[in-house]
């Protein structure tokens, strides 16, 4: 019992003092309620102007890999990992043997994928860079793999029910952030 | 046409229209789905957010309960293995049903009740006990330990409200000379409202029926932060459901016999709805409801208190406040201010 009371701190805490500072929290959430404005914006109705720098889904240019590997062995959650050709039959069962061994291309799980970006800092030769895309959905979640032709494809355009109005978010010194609508 | 007449009559006859409709049944569950929703927006606004929106967009998002009830009744109810299984599934129904009771000795206006009673309050009061009884089985049944956990905090919190919630309420009945509800609003027609003649009674019966609900600041056995759901972590489903719209059910109850005691029950009753037999029981509902909104309200503004904080707060300042009220009482009565 001593142990709770002295945990609690607040044994000898005024009464009044203390119905004073629950007034002012009631107070408070009541100017909330009425006077301060919210600060979300409505989503798929209303869609933020994202800031560029933005670490959304990944842009594969195929063209420009070395196939080095080094985005898989610092992807942190296993989401990038190197893939054969999947065209050329993924084994040595066919009849002619290529002269160099196919090359490996990184492909995607976005299910695991936790959007670090450190993919985008290591590569080489700056064959992976963001999107800004970050809202795409699945239906099921081996859709969410992309191997490597698909993964050069380009990351899924995502589509409105209702034309979104785009808005972009201004500092505010007395409301925080709120937003103007751009175009 | 004489069956449907035959019918109609029997569900406007005081004793069927009081559990099944008006304050029972169909009006509980239409104040769960509004009161839900209305916490939900309410939170959302002070927490600077939208809240519930999609669900009938126009509305913001009125019909967003409906959806959820739907959901909750389509989903899986799962039993967990190692439950206790017959109070596991009967649980939830009889701690919503046990909860609800009370509202049967809840007079709907001075001559449209279900059962008046020269000792209706303490029918009104003892029923509300049931429940706690039933929160403290459920969490016993899941079989989980936090429940285990939520069940025993909400033992504790029972003893710790209980004693405080009679003396208040009880002060009032010494302060208008009746225990019987219907004759206590009578009582302050004629004179003042309770929460004037006794503003401590008011203060210390609003607190505890917060502390009762699980009304934030006092949301100890639910407690989503450290308990998941409290006694109620088991449960999916609409068994889950009905756990969850217990707790607003009790308070549900605890804001009509608020309004009766403290806020003058149906009077002053508007002329329009004189002539209804049940009309007056509009004006009730509208004080309970208006004192709900203030109850959910205080989600959006306070954190929570231990366990311990709590029980500290009902035995040293509640417990003795109430007494204090029941002084109160007796001076009213004593001044002549209730015509008692």
């Amino acid at each position: 019992m001593g142990g709770v009371e002295e945990v609690g701190g607040r044994g000898g805490r005024n009464p009044v003092v203390s119905l004073w500072g629950h007034l002012k929290a009631v107070g408070t959430g009541l100017k909330y309620l009425i006077a301060v404005p919210r600060m979300t914006v409505k989503y798929p109705d209303e869609v933020i102007e994202l800031p560029d720098g933005y670490r959304g889904m990944l842009i594969y240019h195929q063209d420009l890999c070395i196939s080095c590997g080094l985005c898989a062995t610092i992807c942190p959650a296993n989401a990038i990992k190197m893939y054969l050709p999947s065209g050329g039959g993924g084994g040595e069962g066919g009849g002619e043997k290529p002269e160099t061994p196919p090359k490996r291309h990184p492909g995607i799980d976005y299910a695991r994928c936790i959007f670090c970006g450190f993919c985008v800092d290591i590569c080489p030769t700056g064959a992976l860079e963001h999107s800004k895309v970050h809202d795409a959905a699945y239906e099921r979640v081996e859709d969410m793999l992309y191997r490597p032709e698909e993964f050069a494809a380009g990351p899924p355009t995502v589509e409105f029910e209702r034309p979104p109005k785009r808005l972009r978010p201004v500092m505010d010194e007395r409301r925080g952030i709120s937003y103007e609508p751009v175009g | 046409m004489g069956a449907l007449g035959w019918i109609l009559g029997l569900l406007l006859s005081p004793w069927v229209f009081v559990p099944l409709i008006y304050p029972g049944l169909v009006s509980a569950f239409a104040v769960l789905l509004f009161i839900i929703w209305f916490e939900r927006k309410l939170a959302a606004k002070v927490q600077r957010r939208f809240g519930p929106y999609y669900v009938l967009r126009h509305l913001g998002g009125a019909t967003q309960l409906v959806a959820d009830l739907i959901r909750y009744l389509f989903a899986e109810p799962i039993i967990p293995e190692e439950a206790d299984a017959l109070a596991f599934v009967m649980g939830p129904a009889l701690l919503f049903g046990l909860t609800l009771l009370p509202v049967v000795a809840i007079p709907v206006s001075g001559t449209f009740y279900a059962i008046r009673s020269d000792v209706s309050l303490l029918i009104v009061l003892a029923l509300l006990t049931l429940g706690a009884a039933m929160t403290l089985i459920i969490g016993w049944a899941g079989n989980n330990k936090f429940s285990l956990i939520g069940g025993l905090r909400e033992g504790f919190l029972s003893m710790a409200y209980e004693i405080p919630l009679f003396v208040a309420a009880l002060s009032m009945a010494a302060a208008y000379g009746t225990l019987d509800l219907v004759d206590m609003v009578e009582v302050q027609a004629e004179t003042a409202w309770g929460v004037a003649l006794n503003p401590l009674a008011a203060f210390v019966f609003l607190v505890i029926s917060f502390l009762a609900t699980s009304r934030f600041p006092f949301e100890i056995s639910e407690a989503e932060s450290e308990l998941v759901m409290g006694p109620f972590t088991e449960y999916s489903g609409i068994m889950y459901g009905l756990t969850m719209g217990a707790s607003y059910l009790k308070y549900y109850v605890l804001c009509l016999l608020f309004s009766i005691m403290f806020l003058g029950g149906w009077e002053p009753v508007p002329p329009q709805l004189a002539a209804v037999p049940f009309g007056p029981g509009v004006v009730v509902f509208a004080k309970a409801l208006a004192l709900m909104a203030l109850g959910v309200f205080l989600r959006a503004v306070y954190p929570r208190y231990r366990v311990d904080q709590a029980i500290r707060l009902a035995w040293h300042y509640l417990l003795p406040l109430s007494v204090a009220s029941v002084f109160v009482s007796m001076g009213a009565a004593w001044l002549g201010l209730t015509g008692a």
